[in-house]
């Protein structure tokens, strides 16, 4: 029993005025602008906490749990490290150093004048063999230069200096470049190498990689007691895993290793970033913030789709109440509202993803914060798209439902 | 095309309404639009809804549509898909979603989407019913036909436009696509609400056509008195005559029931019923072929042939049961109408000879069958003198003479005859008086009965 084929009413309906369907699309399409700049400022501002450990080579982590961010003070003690050793399935376990507080690096520049002002650095001490840090652009022979006491590299992608007119180039430490001499907690230190790029966060401006031994020296050794170990707090220990373990089991091992001491948490690496990006989406306004704004463009883009969904229905309510006297169900009529919603929807999203896309783009070059649309986040994004949109959708399906086809005559 | 329905058992009617109350409002502004609405139509009619707006014609179509809710009393359409009743009373959503599809609904305003063309909005209504054929020539044969394809009234070429939206075409083109959605699945019920007052006289004469032809199958002869030059047609219009076979093609399937709402005398004319509305009230409900019987049936008698044609046709309105003269008429229906009709047995007499002639005495019509007249001359025994069969009276001359019966009349088969009691017979008797004298004299005591 052949039947005609069907009818594009949903579609027919959007698109039948063209500058009507253009504000529509553009509407919905702001919507998308205004969740993804939001979603993506809120992102870069997370990343930007996070790019240390995404650069850090380790399968698993152990951190003390009193560490919320490593923004903080507590440390794992190295027996723990050296224990962790002894677990099937560890390859190695290597310190990771980070300073956050005592780093006070003294500004690059000639003159003397400007030269007393210091600024805090983090400092990142590691082994120089060890591999540990993933840096794009530092080489072999930059490693080599660190073993040197008192040798650092350097960010390149420090905080730029606020004039940069005056200062083209130069960051708030001023110029950093291979070779140049200045101090860090009160004692010289020698940049070395071309720089490689972190970029600065909440906590700090910038950041210096140093060996450990040199780390030791300069940041812990005049806090520590007389005797003891000015390493014998590790700040991170990175785990490394023997080819064809899992790291599941390993890291149920090492949880049972640790369980009684209650003094280390074992984590991934995408673990620990998590939870320090949850650190700073609940500690600090970021997440009420941004979220505020994410739930602002979903909130107007529910509203204008809901406005578009239901001035389409009011504006063929004769229409409709006919579809409904001939024998279409509610079923279908719900279903053209769905189907408008989704169209704009996708509509919408296409050129808001682009524009937004744009919009990280500058925001990048203008900031500096590392704004990156990946996949998952545009899915997100699409994904609040359509929600959005059938959601108000779902709000408007109530009044095409009331639509009484007794009206038509 | 639809796919083959099956028509209700014979003498049974397509739409029966009973005793529909309708009430608009609730508490206090609770008001009463509909009382004791009774209607039975049979399949094929072509139904006239009259009556002054706001007499309920509207609301008694929407409640046969199933577009409102029935509150009191019944209705029932017939599903030829199913071969079985549905009642509306009580009936949930979905399934009068099912009892909407069966009817082609024409709206007073066309109703069409402005997004979607000609040919797509009557895809909408094609998508709810599966059907034979195909389905796009089937839409295109019906829009050219409505004088909106390849040709026009004079048989020239035209645009077409059949992809044309609601904004590109005049009001009633949109009308009479309106007109092609609701008659494309070919409904066997179908509820019209002035479906040719936005339409010149041609193509309201199209829509009527058709309307009709989807009823019962005109005669060629018919149709082509049809085709004819414009100063001929007039107001009433003309078809073209390259619409008359694609008539024919796109009215294949007959026994098409309408229910229209109109003021338009060119379809009142047309009319197989009319149902006259009062203030919520079904006022009248005529057959218009039984009114025509009865008309003509009285006319011939002595009593009634001298009056006005608009008293004969109010006396013959106060005996309709409004049944076709082709249909018996079912016990409730006599029971609905008393009086009007009475039924006789093959072998029992409806008078008989001698009987005295009284209040009581009554006049008769045969509606169905025929009777034996018997007479007894002067002390013989009763001989058979005539029959007569529909159509014919009987007991005239007793109540003109005002003497006792001269005859017996005895039914030969069952009938069925229309009762005109003494007291309208004798008011009316009065007013003819001088040309009953005359007939009386011409005839004297020999007329029959």
């Amino acid at each position: 029993m052949p039947r005609p084929p069907a009818v594009p009413l949903a579609w027919a309906n959007l698109a039948h005025d063209k500058v009507r369907f253009a504000l529509f699309t553009a509407g919905i399409g702001f919507a998308v602008v205004l969740m993804g700049v939001q979603l993506g400022i809120m992102n870069a501002m997370l990343d930007s906490n996070t790019v240390l450990l995404r650069r850090t080579n380790a399968d698993l982590v152990l951190v003390n749990p009193a560490r919320k961010s490593l923004l903080f003070r507590e440390g794992v003690n190295r027996r723990r490290a050296d224990l962790a050793r002894q677990v099937p399935g560890v390859r190695s376990v290597e310190p990771l150093y980070v300073d956050y507080h005592l780093g006070m690096l003294r500004h690059t520049a000639d003159d003397p004048n400007e030269r007393t002002q210091t600024r805090r650095i983090r400092v990142v001490g590691v082994d120089p063999d060890g591999g540990l840090l993933n840096l794009p652009g530092v080489t072999a022979a930059d490693w080599e230069r660190l073993r040197v006491p008192g040798a650092a590299l350097y960010d390149r992608k420090s905080r730029p200096h606020p004039d940069q007119a005056r200062h083209p180039g130069e960051t708030v430490f001023g110029a950093l470049a291979d070779g140049v001499q200045t101090e860090l907690a009160g004692r010289d230190v020698t940049l070395v190498g071309n720089g490689f790029e972190l970029g600065f966060d909440f906590g700090t401006d910038g950041t210096l990689v140093v060996s450990d031994r040199t780390f030791a020296a300069w940041i812990r050794a005049p806090y520590a007691g007389p005797g003891t170990d000015p390493l014998a707090e590790i700040d991170l220990a990175c785990v490394r895993l023997d080819p064809g373990a899992s790291a599941a089991d390993v890291q149920q091992r090492l949880r049972e290793l640790f369980a009684t001491g209650g003094d280390v948490d074992v984590l991934t690496r995408s673990q620990m970033i998590d939870r320090e990006k949850w650190f700073w989406w609940t500690n600090t306004p970021i997440g009420f913030a941004f979220g505020a704004g994410v739930v602002l463009g979903f909130v107007v883009g529910l509203v204008i789709c809901y406005q578009i969904l239901s001035s389409d229905i009011a504006d063929h309510v004769a229409e409709y109440a006919t579809l409904k006297a001939i024998g279409y169900p509610n079923r279908y009529l719900s279903s053209v509202v769905l189907q408008e919603a989704l169209i704009l929807a996708a509509m919408g999203y296409v050129p808001g993803i682009l524009v937004t896309l744009a919009t990280y783009a500058g925001l990048t070059r203008l900031t500096g914060l590392p704004m990156e649309l990946t996949f998952p986040r545009a899915g997100l994004i699409l994904g609040l798209t359509v929600a959005m949109c059938v959601g108000s959708a779902w709000l408007a399906v109530g009044k095409v439902k009331k639509v009484d086809p007794a009206d038509v005559f | 095309m639809s796919s083959s329905t099956v028509p209700p058992p014979p003498g049974s009617p397509v739409l029966r309404i009973s005793g529909v109350n309708h009430h608009f409002g609730t508490g206090d502004t609770r008001t009463q639009v509909l009382f004791h609405n009774t209607l039975e139509v049979m399949p094929g009619e072509l139904v006239i809804m009259s009556g002054p707006s706001g007499s309920g014609k509207t609301t008694l179509l929407t409640l046969v549509g199933g577009l409102r809710t029935l509150q009191e009393g019944q209705i029932e359409v017939w599903d030829g898909d199913r071969g079985d009743y549905r009642t509306l009373r009580g009936t949930p959503e979905p399934e009068l979603v099912h009892v909407r599809r069966l009817i082609g609904f024409i709206f007073q305003r066309h109703n069409l989407f402005d997004s979607l063309t000609a040919t797509q909005n009557v895809r909408m209504a094609q998508r709810l019913r599966s059907t034979t054929g195909d389905p796009d020539a089937d839409a295109r044969d019906l829009l050219q036909y409505l004088l909106l394809g390849t040709l026009d009234i004079q048989g020239k070429p035209q645009k077409v436009r059949f992809d044309y939206k609601p904004a590109q075409l005049s009001g009633g083109q949109r009308q009479r696509v309106a007109v092609a959605r609701a008659l494309v699945n070919r409904p066997k019920l179908v509820l019209a609400d002035e479906p040719t007052a936005a339409l010149d006289a041609n193509s309201g004469l199209a829509v009527v056509t058709l309307l009709q032809n989807l009823a019962r199958t005109r005669p060629d002869d018919e149709l082509a008195a049809l085709v004819r030059s414009g100063e001929d047609a007039g107001e009433a219009g003309r078809l073209a005559d390259w619409q008359v076979p694609l008539l024919r093609q796109i009215a294949t399937a007959t026994g098409t029931t309408s229910l229209i709402v109109t003021h338009d005398a060119r379809i009142m004319n047309l009319a197989d019923r009319i149902v006259h509305m009062e203030r919520g009230r079904i006022e009248s409900n005529v057959v218009v072929a039984e009114r025509l019987f009865v008309r003509n049936g009285l006319r011939q008698s002595a009593a009634f042939a001298a009056i006005l044609p608009e008293e004969q046709q109010k006396i013959a309105d106060e005996l309709l049961v409004g049944v076709h003269p082709d249909l018996p008429v079912r016990p409730d229906q006599l029971a609905a109408h008393p009086g009007r009709v009475e039924v006789y047995d093959p072998g029992q007499d409806v008078l008989r000879v001698g009987d005295p002639v009284d209040e009581h005495s009554k006049f008769y019509l045969i509606r169905r069958g025929t009777v034996e007249v018997w007479r007894a001359p002067e002390g013989e025994p009763l001989r058979k003198v005539a029959e007569l069969g529909p159509g014919r009276y009987f007991g005239e001359v007793a109540l003109l003479m005002d003497q006792p019966r001269n005859a017996t009349v005895r039914a030969a088969t069952r009938v069925e005859v229309y009762a005109v009691d003494r007291a309208t017979f004798d008011r009316y008797k009065t007013v003819s008086r001088p040309f009953i004298d005359r007939i009386l004299e011409n005839f004297g005591p020999a007329g029959e009965a």
